[in-house]
């Protein structure tokens, strides 16, 4: 019902996003034979690109406030247009980076309904991938990168778990507790992204954020929902999910969260060339307020399962006392409640990469002592993969001094892609890239 | 709280825990899956298509509806309000006033002609609320039939 225009990629590119699914996302086709049943007269999935009419025709921040949005990007500064393809790469790896995350533990739902919600996010996520490739292939990008629409789409196409440009998207999930909380905690990262870049003076990219952003408010509920259910759960007793293993999957994931703003210090170049109207660390800390408010509702939640009898006044009541004194209120014990990490905890990005702060702010001086924090406030699963692993062998070279936390935050291993023309080729290798850098401020 | 201006906004999973206070204090039931369940639905749909209040930073009001069409006989596109809820507390400062004037213009900006509700006869002042937002009675009505004893 909104104001939107539709449009297909030319066939060949559309061909290459559907083989692509049907490698990543094979559940695509029982989804939409079941659509009906899970989510009756919504309307049907269909993979093309939106644009918005009706938007904002002129620059609305920057140095160019006022002026003509640019249609074409020949017809921006190219400091400008390096900013912005440097982004849009970088959402459409993050779109297609996702949808290989969740489908490496999809099965693993205990709820059907559950289940059916993460599948459809994923194929939305590859209708936003798919919207960024028509921004790639709508236009002439070759002066700004010196690569063809054609490259660069076989190499956002090519991409799997591990090179991808965002950190976050390069982490396995273990168990689809991953997949929740991911939802709740990383999409909600996209939201802001897509709501900053609504602004963008690239018009094409401006007129693509409010179907995004209509589809990413469902991915929200797709990760709050389950969760404020799950904490039910807990408080009564379940073996299936505990407090504690939805608080680990919080501490894994809030710091990647945290990162994708970037350095907490940039982002002003950004606002400068009219593409966002935020800061990063103006970002950010929206961002984390916002993160509050969930674990707020959540433990609210929780106490009044645990706590039966109590109304909603009387639940705030209890949570306040209980976020005041630490101690415990009817039984029920601050430390079984759920906490935001502090924002320092197990950063490699950053304004403060590597630093040894815990989770709840306390500082290590010793490096082992600080790993063994992590391995107690991580969750088990994660503890046991590559990228803790690289994670502990770069914080021991800055703790020894033989690396800045810069350098390390750089010299993280990742998979590239090294070889190879097909999109499917997966001729990705794991390499040291100690060059790889994000232009400033594009994510 | 009186004095603080009321600012409406589109719904988001966010609302859900004020949704639930809400309904707890106006239908004297605590049944948050239910709203769970109803959010769900509506951010899917369209979520810019329902809107809550806030004022003071807290919400104090929600409007839940969506455009569907060929319900009913009715064909054509049709805005409809199918959920209201106002903070108790806040009665009389013209929360759903402002809840349904954001909403008619969402209707609006989308191109719908018509936008319906339905009332409970048993609910006079929810009546002259709508009356009051310009609706009217319509040739429409409810029927309905016990299926178990």
């Amino acid at each position: 019902m909104a104001n939107v225009t539709t449009t297909e990629l030319p066939k060949k590119y559309h061909d290459a996003v559907v083989r692509w699914r049907e490698l990543f996302l094979p559940d695509f086709d029982y989804l939409l034979q079941n659509w009906d049943r899970y989510f009756p007269r919504d309307p049907r999935f269909k993979l093309c690109a939106f644009r918005e009419l009706g938007m904002p025709c002129t620059v609305e921040v920057g140095q160019d406030q006022g002026k003509p949005k640019a249609e074409r990007a020949c017809e921006m500064r190219s400091e400008a247009a390096q900013h912005l393809i440097g982004a849009i790469r970088a959402q459409a790896s993050t779109e297609f980076g996702s949808i290989q995350q969740h489908q490496l533990t999809l099965a693993r739902a205990q709820d059907e309904e559950e289940q059916a919600m993460v599948l459809r996010m994923m194929a939305e996520e590859l209708r936003h991938g798919y919207q960024m490739l028509h921004l790639i292939v709508a236009d002439d990008w070759k002066p700004v990168t010196g690569q063809s629409s054609e490259e660069m789409v076989e190499e956002i196409l090519s991409m799997q778990t591990g090179s991808h440009v965002l950190g976050a998207f390069n982490i396995d999930f273990e168990s689809f507790v991953d997949n929740i909380v991911f939802c709740c905690l990383i999409d909600r990262v996209g939201k802001y992204q897509l709501a900053m870049q609504k602004v963008s003076a690239y018009a094409p990219m401006a007129d693509s954020m409010p179907q995004m952003l209509r589809e990413e408010a469902f991915h929200l509920a797709t990760g709050v929902v389950p969760l404020r259910r799950w904490v039910v759960k807990a408080a009564a007793g379940s073996p299936m999910i505990t407090m504690e293993v939805i608080q680990k999957h919080f501490n894994k994931w809030v710091p990647r969260g945290l990162e994708m703003f970037g350095d907490e210090r940039g982002g002003g170049t950004n606002v400068k060339l009219g593409l966002k109207p935020m800061k990063n660390r103006e970002a950010q800390d929206q961002y984390y307020l916002e993160i509050q408010k969930v674990v707020r509702d959540l433990n609210t939640r929780y106490l009044r399962a645990r706590l039966s009898g109590l109304d909603a006044a009387a639940a705030e009541a209890t949570l306040q006392e209980l976020e005041r004194d630490h101690g415990r209120v009817g039984g029920v014990s601050f430390d079984e409640l759920l906490r935001i990490p502090d924002r320092h905890y197990f950063r490699r990005r950053g304004e403060p990469s590597f630093a040894m702060v815990g989770r709840d702010g306390e500082r290590f001086l010793d490096v082992e002592a600080y790993l063994v924090h992590l391995t107690q406030t991580l969750p088990d699963g994660y503890r046991a993969t590559r990228d803790f692993q690289d994670y502990v062998a770069a914080l021991r070279q800055v703790a020894s001094g033989e690396k800045t936390a810069e350098e390390a935050g750089r010299s993280m291993p990742q998979l590239r892609r090294v070889g190879g023309v097909c999109p499917c080729s997966r001729a990705v290798r794991w390499v040291a890239d100690e060059s790889v850098e994000l232009p400033a401020g594009a994510v | 709280m009186e004095t603080t201006a009321i600012q409406v906004r589109a719904l988001s999973e966010l609302d859900i825990g004020d949704i639930v206070r809400i309904a707890e204090r106006t239908r004297h039931a605590y049944r948050p899956e239910l709203w769970e369940d109803r959010v769900t639905y509506y951010l899917r749909r369209d979520p810019e298509g329902s809107v809550v209040a806030e004022s003071g930073g807290r919400v104090v009001g929600f409007m839940l509806g969506d455009v569907r069409a060929g319900e009913f006989g009715i064909e054509e596109p049709c805005g409809w309000i199918e959920v209201i809820g106002v903070d108790p507390d806040c009665g009389g400062r013209g929360i759903g006033r402002a809840l349904g004037e954001a909403m008619l213009k969402r209707f609006r900006e989308r191109g719908v002609e018509r936008v319906r509700t339905m009332v409970d006869r048993s609910m006079p002042d929810v009546e002259r609320f709508f009356e009051s937002l310009g609706f009217s009675a319509d040739t429409l009505r409810s029927f309905v039939k016990r299926v178990h004893d």
